[in-house]
């Protein structure tokens, strides 16, 4: 329930003004409801009553009739204005939560980055957001809406009709609908959860299913997913139901408390107006108007019954935006820190509950224009070296310099822009080949891009294939593998930085090839500073120093 | 969209939604049903308060009836609800189970993204159509009708206005209604692009933050995100532009019946009914009954746009059954191994991949024998090993194993004893041990071993119990490997199935994964392995080479 608070939080400061104004229209279309009806049922029994008297030509028409018409104008535009006004507030505030939680998952350590499953983040960023929907739109604005009209309309009511008839209603409504509401939001609120859970479960289990069909059916276990997937449905429906049927329950109960208040209200009209304190048309209005005020509570079951799959969804938003970042994303020393060497002082990795350190102390010093090679077994830490100088991963012990400053002291953007890691797995993304290779540097020219492609003998094979502009697939498909490797090469390269750190480079390229790209990439970034994880012999013919992890 | 596929879309909707057909005429009868009370109810309100204007004895039996007959209308509501929703429940849950039924009986279909937005999310766009159209439709069909006659009965001036405004409604509700699919197609294919751009980011993530392209990244996104708001705002905008408009309407038409009743009883009007002037009661009446007159039409409005949604639905869902099917052998279930040696035999093997035919090489190979697959990519080295596991049908020749066909009742049997190695390993959404030993007992301790995965392993943060990345992410592309071997080895296999075991993979990291291999094999297993590796070839008693296709 405190995450729900805090989102509506984070929506309420983001389009505070819109929906303050939406909130007060939605006032306005409650009570020009309840207006509309009271005033039309007084004007036609005060006019049945002139009538009867005789002295129907001398009763005032024009001003009823015109506040009627003026009520139901102005009802229609008030609502019409306050679902644009809130719908259009929170869509607003969720584009931007959604774009705070891609933020948030790009300064994610990279240990939990590794881990999170694609299909998870997207439903965080598509369906968790979209499940708070009902947060404003159907509980909170509604709610402020209802209380704020029930109350004016017990005011106007008191002066109008006495108290009995105001205090009935405002009561009936205000408590009786709290209990109902109160009730249905408890109740409905476990099966609500279970019924999102079950959804997803649904989801992933599909997923699964597709992607590792043929891997399960070898194993015999196609069968079993497919009852799995087919559980979660049947848990997700019966959820579902049970929360439908409170649903409904607390519908049908308010609709009972809507017609029994209506009647209290005609009952004591008739009394008053029988003992003469009412007149028969102040009689009928407070009947009127307790038929309107029904549709104070009414919407708000709906948003009630969904109260434990939105605080579901919005603990998942919650704890997205409140992920850790970078130990760097706090610092702001580093400005303008420049850096053109890198220093490794008995750095080490121990990944925490771990049997024996994943990097052993390392110590070295790579100075601009020169290539290191870090050699070793799969396992030796090659890796882990890599992305502890990218910043990536936090050292265990010792220290690591970038020009004067340890790492820790830059910050994000200034590292990035001075280091750039291509790592083993690089992912490339649809779109052009010019949109892949500027993803990094936006403001790069044909003929730089051409020279990055170049700089690893990629320039025929794109040139073959039609130039920049051929469009690579969904995850970079339609290129190899080695051709893949070789332009996620040329990416990074563009950036021009003073130190690249490579990871098994020439991976998946014929020795020929390999030697080429490794010559291409010196020969385009002479000043670099290159650190690379290798065992190819034609990456270690090809560095300076060679240092041998074990 | 063109008229046509309209109605052929209008077609599958409406064939999606016969399983519910019976469900939803009661919904439609009930709902109908509680409508027709309240006239009932608007009279006995209006004779009672027309009596307080005589100063006849109060009515309190009508007041009895006005709150009995509103709790009856309030369980009928409730009974027509409870009966739509089921209704609309029993056609998501079949059309899932449709889904998940065939995607678990073919090796090849959509992808997993799109398959699973439309089984676990589009398909509830099917719910509030079927629960809320039927019965709009049922009301539609009664009520403006009797409350016409009974307008006619009371006053023929009442009825003439209900007759000339009620038919507007439905005229433009379907002009809007176009706006609206149009608008509402713009905003699918926005969300659908949105999550296609969202895919990609996500599994790019940790590439754009190396390439300090996290900003702009960022920035794209926002734009995209404001894009669907933009377009979900369009569709919204016409929903309630049109909600207005009948309101609207609505609105007028009460305006004038209340006027011309107010007039009438007031005298000043002689013209219109039949009991000169009209009796308050009767001027009441046709006052509580004007909204309701208008309330169906309204209601069946709102569903409309419900209609527009669902019939994107069932674009999705036509095109997802028009897609071909390459069945798959068997269930999928564990079953007992085929009785018999391990022998396979495979003679004249045809598959029709697209365009192309291809041709496999006959072979035998006894239980126990190891044989390469060699060739380059796409002579069809996947396809064998894939029609080896019965995961797809030749489509000529056969392929006996143990003795028997490979056929739907020997599938299972037969991959009981076979291990599987994919070149792409896909991990489930579920611990690394259930991952591996799918549930079953057992030790998993030295199959861990014989791929020397056992440290690796114990220095993940929950070691066994770790869920890993659907690819393996947190774990180098080796050791993803060396795990499906180990899977592999768990099952004891008669034969193992391996796809390019050791491709990508280091020097030393392959010589491990030879070693299982051949560990294996020395057990007894037979080997067929698809591979580019003439080292790994060569350790094998065959090699089949695949002719490159044409």
């Amino acid at each position: 329930m405190s995450a729900l608070w805090q989102v509506f939080q984070l929506i309420w400061r983001d389009q505070r003004t819109p929906l303050l104004r939406g909130a007060a229209l939605g006032v306005v279309v409650l009570l020009a409801g309840v207006a509309l009806l009271g005033v039309s049922g007084w004007f036609i029994t005060a006019a049945a009553a002139a009538g009867l008297a005789g002295v129907g030509a001398s009763f005032d028409v024009f001003r009823p009739s015109a506040s009627v018409r003026f009520l139901a104008l102005g009802r229609t535009a008030a609502r019409y204005g306050e679902r644009l006004l809130t719908h259009d507030a929170t869509l607003r505030a969720f584009a931007t939560l959604r774009v705070r939680l891609l933020q948030g998952y790009l300064r994610a350590p990279y240990d939990r980055l590794s881990r999170l499953r694609g299909p998870q983040m997207l439903n965080r960023l598509t369906a968790d957001i979209d499940a708070l929907d009902g947060l404003p739109l159907r509980l909170i604005l509604p709610l402020i809406a209802g209380i704020a009209t029930q109350l004016l309309t017990f005011a106007v009511l008191w002066a109008l009709l006495g108290l009995a008839i105001a205090a009935t209603l405002a009561l009936g409504f205000i408590g009786g609908g709290a209990v109902v509401l109160i009730w249905a939001g408890k109740a409905g609120y476990a099966p609500s959860r279970r019924a999102e859970l079950a959804a997803q479960a649904f989801r992933s289990r599909l997923i699964d299913l597709v992607q590792a069909r043929g891997d399960l059916a070898v194993y015999g276990q196609l069968a079993v997913q497919k009852a799995a997937v087919l559980a979660a449905d049947h848990r997700r429906q019966t959820a579902r139901l049970a929360q439908d049927r409170i649903e409904r329950r607390a519908g049908f109960v308010l609709s009972c408390l809507g017609t029994g208040l209506a009647t209290a209200a005609l009952v004591l009209g008739m009394v008053l107006a029988q003992s003469g304190q009412l007149s028969p048309a102040l009689a009928a209005t407070g009947f009127f108007a307790a038929l309107a005020l029904s549709e104070t509570a009414a919407p708000l079951r709906r948003a009630v019954a969904e109260l434990g799959r939105m605080s579901l969804a919005a603990r998942r938003v919650v704890e997205g935006l409140s992920a850790p970042g970078l130990q760097t994303e706090q610092s702001h020393t580093g400005q303008n820190h420049t850096a053109t060497s890198l220093r490794f002082d008995a750095v080490t990795y121990h990944r925490f509950g771990a049997a024996r350190p994943s990097l052993p102390p390392l110590s070295f010093t790579l100075n601009p224009g020169e290539t290191l090679a870090l050699a070793g077994p799969s396992g030796a830490g090659k890796s882990t070296a890599l992305l502890l100088a990218a910043g990536l991963l936090p050292a265990t012990s010792g220290a690591i310099w970038l020009g004067n400053h340890p790492l820790p002291d830059w910050d994000e953007a200034a590292l990035r822009a001075h280091l750039t890691l291509i790592p083993q797995r690089a992912a490339l993304m649809a779109g052009s080949i010019r949109q892949t290779l500027t993803l990094s540097s936006p403001d790069a020219t044909d003929a730089a891009l051409w020279a990055a492609l170049n700089a690893v003998a990629l320039d025929q094979v794109i040139r073959a294939k039609g130039g920049l502009d051929f469009q690579l697939g969904p995850r970079g498909a339609g290129l190899s593998g080695g051709e893949s490797r070789r332009l996620s090469i040329a990416r990074a390269l563009l950036r021009a930085p003073a130190i690249l750190l490579l990871d098994e480079p020439t991976e998946g390229l014929d020795t020929a090839t390999a030697r080429e790209v490794l010559h291409g990439i010196r020969r385009h970034l002479p000043r670099a500073a290159i650190l690379t994880a290798s065992h190819r012999p034609v990456e270690l013919d090809w560095a300076d120093i060679v240092l041998r992890l074990t | 969209m063109t008229r046509q596929t309209d109605q052929a879309t209008a077609k599958v909707l409406a064939g999606m939604i016969a399983p519910a057909q019976d469900k939803l005429r009661w919904a439609a009868i009930l709902s109908g049903l509680a409508a027709l009370i309240w006239p009932a109810q608007a009279a006995l309100v209006a004779t009672a308060l027309a009596g307080l204007l005589t100063d006849a004895r109060p009515l309190w039996s009508h007041v009895a009836g006005f709150a009995l007959l509103g709790g009856l209308r309030a369980l009928l509501n409730h009974w027509a609800e409870g009966l739509a929703f089921t209704a609309g429940q029993r056609v998501t849950s079949q059309c899932r189970a449709a889904i998940v039924t065939r995607e678990a009986a073919r090796s090849d279909g959509l992808a997993a993204g799109p398959l699973a937005a439309l089984a676990a999310e589009k398909l509830d766009a099917l719910l509030p159509y079927v629960s809320r159209y039927a019965p709009a439709r049922g009301r539609v069909m009664v009520v403006p009708l009797l409350i016409l006659a009974l307008a006619f009965w009371q006053s023929w001036t009442v009825g003439v206005i209900f007759l000339i405004t009620g038919p507007l409604i439905p005229v433009f509700m379907a002009l809007i209604g176009w706006a609206a699919q149009a608008a509402s197609q713009r905003q699918m294919a926005e969300i659908g692009s949105l999550n296609d751009l969202l895919v990609e980011r996500l599994h790019a993530l940790l590439d754009i933050r190396l390439l300090g392209a996290g900003e702009a990244v960022a920035t794209s996104f926002a734009e995209a995100a404001d894009r669907l708001r933009a377009q979900t705002m369009a569709v919204l905008r016409v929903a309630f532009l049109s909600s207005a408009v009948l309101e609207l309407f609505a609105a007028i038409g009460v305006a004038m019946v209340a006027v011309y009743v107010g007039f009438s009883l007031l005298g000043l009007l002689g013209f219109g009914s039949y009991a000169t002037p009209l009796t308050p009661a009767a001027g009441i009446f046709l006052l509580l009954l004007a909204p309701e007159f208008y309330q169906p039409l309204r209601d069946l409005s709102a569903a409309w746009h419900d209609r527009a949604a669902a019939l994107a639905v069932a674009a999705d869902w036509a095109e997802w059954q028009a897609q071909s099917d390459t069945p798959l052998l068997g269930q999928g279930a564990a079953a007992a191994r085929l009785a018999g040696r391990a022998d396979i035999a495979v003679t004249g093997l045809q598959v029709q991949l697209g365009p192309r035919l291809l041709s496999l090489p006959d072979f035998q190979l006894g239980a126990g024998q190891t044989l390469a697959l060699l060739g380059p990519s796409g002579s069809g080295k996947t396809t064998l090993l894939r029609l080896l596991a019965g995961m797809l049908q030749p489509d000529a020749g056969q392929i006996h194993v143990a003795g028997q066909p490979l056929n739907d009742q020997t599938a299972d049997g037969w991959r009981a004893g076979l291990g599987w190695m994919p070149q792409q390993p896909h991990f489930l959404n579920a611990s690394l041990r259930h991952n591996l030993g799918f549930g079953r007992g057992g030790d998993l301790a030295p199959a861990l071993a014989a791929v020397s995965m056992q440290e690796v392993v114990a220095s993940l943060p929950q070691g066994l119990g770790t869920r890993l990345g659907e690819g393996g992410g947190g774990l180098s592309g080796g050791e993803a490997r060396r795990l499906t071997l180990s899977r592999a080895l768990f099952s004891r296999p008669d034969v193992l199935l391996a796809d390019e075991p050791t491709a990508d993979l280091d020097a030393l990291t392959a010589a491990t994964v030879t070693a299982g291999l051949m560990a294996l094999a020395e057990t007894g297993c037979s080997l067929i392995i698809a591979t580019h590796d003439e080292a790994l070839a060569a350790r094998m008693d065959r090699v089949i080479r695949l002719e490159p296709l044409v």
